[in-house]
């Protein structure tokens, strides 16, 4: 009996060893390893947009609300908020416990200060349109704050999910060493080897994140990040190119993650250029594109033909069948353009953007399609910088390129499309749609405003400046032992809070 | 001799400057105002490109700016980084280690497979070995190093998961860990280089054992591995150390190629960074650097080469 009692100790013991060394490694294989494949510019999430940035600080920082994976917003530092009658006066107050990761309470002051910083024509940020609706901002209290606008905004609390609240301390030094909220702190950064993250331990949210560290390892090379999954070396392509995910697909160990992009194929054409300032003739480019047969060819069937906003909208995008113009019709637009007293061929000069191989791919098929329907396509492939300086002085007849999108309807076509916007590189001028993109921003009502920005979208698809293209399908790719991760239209790695990592 | 290597020196000092007035030239040769493009349109105001034209010194004239710009690059001053601020000689000094080991270690391997391997094709001439390493030495020559590379990474993520093959680990931190990482590189930046230099030395080798100094040391009863090893070799070293030197100017921009898909943080990797990041004053740095190296290189190879054969000192 002592004997038997003797041996299950044993085992026991044995086992318990076992598993220790089972479980130890299991415990330091809880960071998770990460592909990217370019350096960020910079870590300061005021100055550099750029993807490689932003793959990597939406993990430190969050702002006052957040942008789920379906677009919804929701509450992140401000825990809840109330918006006066006459939507000018927003009440915010912030979360109980929301600290930096410098072991400060976030106050209401840091967040002034963040907003002031980004309207700061010093620090030159590309986020300043999102705040330039702010007129007033004051303390209200210790954990309050009131923002008054000076009109009515829309979009103004989505946007404020796009504003990542900094610690004002940590600013001399914010593009190596970022200071934020979220749920994972800076580490280091090796540069052009990996930036390490670790687990926030005061992270608001009590209990999250799982996982006890991020390891953005920066991998140029495509190829290798697909070897480096596939062998486990990597967890996760944060952005997989189409041609990597159709190559692992069904790879043993590996899973494939997808979502809509908010980013779309376009032509955009300069409408104070005869004959492109007629509508019917943008109508005709309209008609004489075969948009599925691009979507075939340059998206490898991996996305979707789409209107002037993101199917990814799902409250807000119109279906294409709501838009006459989008059934290819080569002879339809021939006519179109004899009725607009446009002698045929009509020459056209696109510029393509050359450092994105898919617009030059789509630039190609566009071209054989618009030569059937009575234009003469010249395409000119540029060099980025020459391209995006064209493009900002609005030298192009038309031009090819990729965009990127945004979650709010209002953010996107008030830039581009109103008279004097600050992208609106066409020249495009519509009092009609002025008219609807004025009131779209001052009606706060989501159901009021769904008519306004549906006209808007009638208008703009078939005569705008701009002929919207299709939206492809963003993929990630992971090992399956990374659970609870899902990628997001806006490609933030916002879902990584609430991923853990099996075995 | 002196006088040879004086010649060799002058002409080094021709061609560094030859190549320091093109890579002066690459910003004002390029279309459009560099600064503009360095800014890009999204935030390139007129203040904007007038403050970095005067940081960069484009407002001075040519011959002034070159004076300026090689002047400080004698004195160890290449400029300072645009995006990080930082002197672009320090963001490379931080780089050239990484960049140093690969291509050494690849050229000292493949020194190492190629000398024997070189005599042995020699020796067996026309036989099936010799057809047999003369078809993997040209495969050797014509596969490219990424792809060579990649297979490499998807062999190994095969068979051995979870190895960690890519990515770099400094030496001092964690020496096991980086030469296992090294491991891959090497064999890719070394077999093209195996495959040029064996061929060499099989081509000289083979015109050395026909010489009249390699019958008589035979007539004279010396071992067969002394006639090569001792007789042979040496004069076939000659051509062979010219092929080193260039070879290494070789295996220093494929490095770049391989930093690339190994994700090692190399040189290489800092330039094509530079690239696309239009920095423009680490651009130059770089190539002006590189360039010093491969010249520099080839001065001692040729100072060598006066050493080991008396011939080419008239």
């Amino acid at each position: 009996m002592i004997r038997l009692m003797n041996m299950t100790a044993r085992a026991a013991a044995v086992a318990a060893i076992t598993l220790a060394t089972i479980a130890a490694p299991a415990a330091r294989a809880q960071v998770l390893d990460i592909a990217t494949d370019a350096s960020p510019v910079g870590l300061d999430p005021h100055v550099a947009t750029s993807f490689a940035t932003f793959v990597v600080v939406s993990n430190i920082y969050e702002g006052l609300t957040a942008i789920e994976k379906d677009l919804r917003i929701v509450p992140a530092l401000a825990d809840k908020w109330t918006i006066s009658a006459d939507s000018l006066t927003y009440d915010f107050h912030i979360r109980a416990g929301a600290s930096f990761h410098n072991g400060r309470a976030v106050t209401p002051q840091d967040i002034i200060a963040n907003i002031e910083r980004i309207r700061d024509p010093k620090t030159a940020s590309p986020l300043s349109s999102r705040v330039a609706s702010v007129k007033t901002m004051e303390a209200t209290g210790s954990d309050s704050l009131r923002i008054t606008l000076a009109a009515p905004s829309a979009p103004f609390l989505s946007q404020l999910g796009t504003i990542a609240i900094v610690a004002p301390e940590a600013i001399p030094e914010l593009g190596r060493k970022p200071v934020g909220t979220g749920p994972y702190q800076f580490k280091e950064w090796v540069p052009d080897t990996y930036i390490a993250l670790d687990r926030n331990p005061g992270y608001w949210d009590k209990g999250l994140p799982a996982i006890s560290g991020l390891k953005f390892h920066i991998v140029p090379d495509a190829a290798t990040r697909q070897a480096g999954v596939m062998g486990g070396t990597y967890k996760l392509i944060p952005v997989a190119d189409a041609a990597t995910a159709a190559a692992l697909k069904g790879k043993p160990g590996v899973k494939l993650l997808e979502t809509q992009d908010l980013a779309y194929s376009l032509i955009g054409v300069n409408t104070t250029r005869a004959p492109f300032d007629k509508p019917a003739v943008r109508e005709a480019l309209n008609m004489a594109l075969d948009r599925a047969q691009i979507v075939q060819a340059v998206y490898f069937g991996r996305g979707v033909v789409g209107g002037p906003l993101s199917p990814a909208l799902a409250n807000w995008a119109l279906p294409v069948t709501d838009f006459p113009c989008y059934k290819p019709d080569a002879e339809g637009a021939k006519k179109k353009l004899a009725e607009a007293g446009v002698t045929l061929p009509l020459k056209m000069t696109l510029k393509v953007i050359g450092s994105l191989p898919q617009a030059v791919d789509a630039s190609q098929v566009i071209q054989a399609q618009l030569n059937k329907a009575g234009f003469e396509i010249t395409l000119n492939v540029q060099e980025q910088g020459k391209f995006i300086a064209d493009w900002r002085a609005s030298d192009f007849d038309g031009f090819v390129s990729l965009n990127g999108g945004n979650p709010d309807p209002d953010d996107y076509f008030g830039r581009t499309f109103q008279t004097g916007g600050a992208t609106n590189v066409f020249k495009y001028s519509n009092p009609d749609l002025d008219k609807l993109l004025a009131d779209g921003r001052m009606e706060t009502d989501a159901g009021k405003r769904k008519p306004i920005y549906d006209a808007a979208q009638k208008i703009l698809a078939c005569q705008g400046p701009v002929m919207h293209i299709a939206y492809g399908t963003l993929f990630a790719a992971a090992r399956d032992e990374l659970q609870g991760f899902s990628p997001m239209p806006t490609r933030s790695l916002r879902t990584l809070r609430d991923a853990k990592l099996a075995k | 001799m002196t006088r040879a290597v004086l010649i060799r020196f002058g002409e080094m000092l021709f061609v560094a400057f030859g190549v320091s007035v093109l890579t002066f030239l690459m910003i004002h040769l390029i279309p459009g105002d560099a600064a503009q493009i360095m800014l890009g349109a999204a935030d390139a105001t007129p203040e904007k490109i007038a403050v970095l034209r005067a940081k960069l010194g484009l407002d001075r004239p040519l011959i002034m700016q070159y004076g300026l710009w090689i002047g400080h690059a004698l004195t160890g001053d290449l400029g300072t980084s645009i995006w990080t601020g930082r002197p672009v000689i320090e963001e490379i000094a931080g780089r050239v280690g990484v960049t140093a080991e690969v291509t050494l270690l690849g050229l000292a391997s493949a020194i190492t497979i190629a000398i024997p391997a070189g005599c042995l094709m020699a020796t067996m001439r026309s036989s099936v070995s010799d057809y047999a390493m003369r078809i993997v030495s040209i495969a050797g020559v014509t596969i490219p190093s990424f792809w060579l590379g990649t297979m490499l990474i998807f062999g190994t993520s095969a068979l051995l998961p979870g190895a960690q093959v890519v990515g770099y680990v400094p030496f001092g931190q964690d020496a096991w860990g980086n030469l296992q990482r090294m491991i891959l590189p090497v064999i890719a930046l070394a077999l093209p280089a195996v495959a040029a230099l064996s061929r060499v030395i099989r081509a000289a080798m083979l015109e050395a054992l026909t010489q009249d100094y390699v019958r008589t040391a035979r007539a004279k009863g010396v071992s067969e591995a002394r006639v090569i090893f001792t007789h042979a070799l040496r004069n076939a070293l000659i051509p062979f150390v010219t092929a080193v030197g260039i070879i290494l100017g070789y295996q220093f921009g494929g490095s770049v190629v391989i930093e690339q898909v190994f994700a090692l943080p190399g040189l290489g990797r800092l330039v094509v960074g530079a690239i696309t990041e239009r920095n423009y004053p680490l651009i130059q740095a770089a190539i002006l650097l590189a360039t010093v190296v491969f010249v520099v290189v080839n001065f001692l190879v040729d100072v060598l080469y006066l050493a080991i054969d008396p011939r080419a000192r008239g």
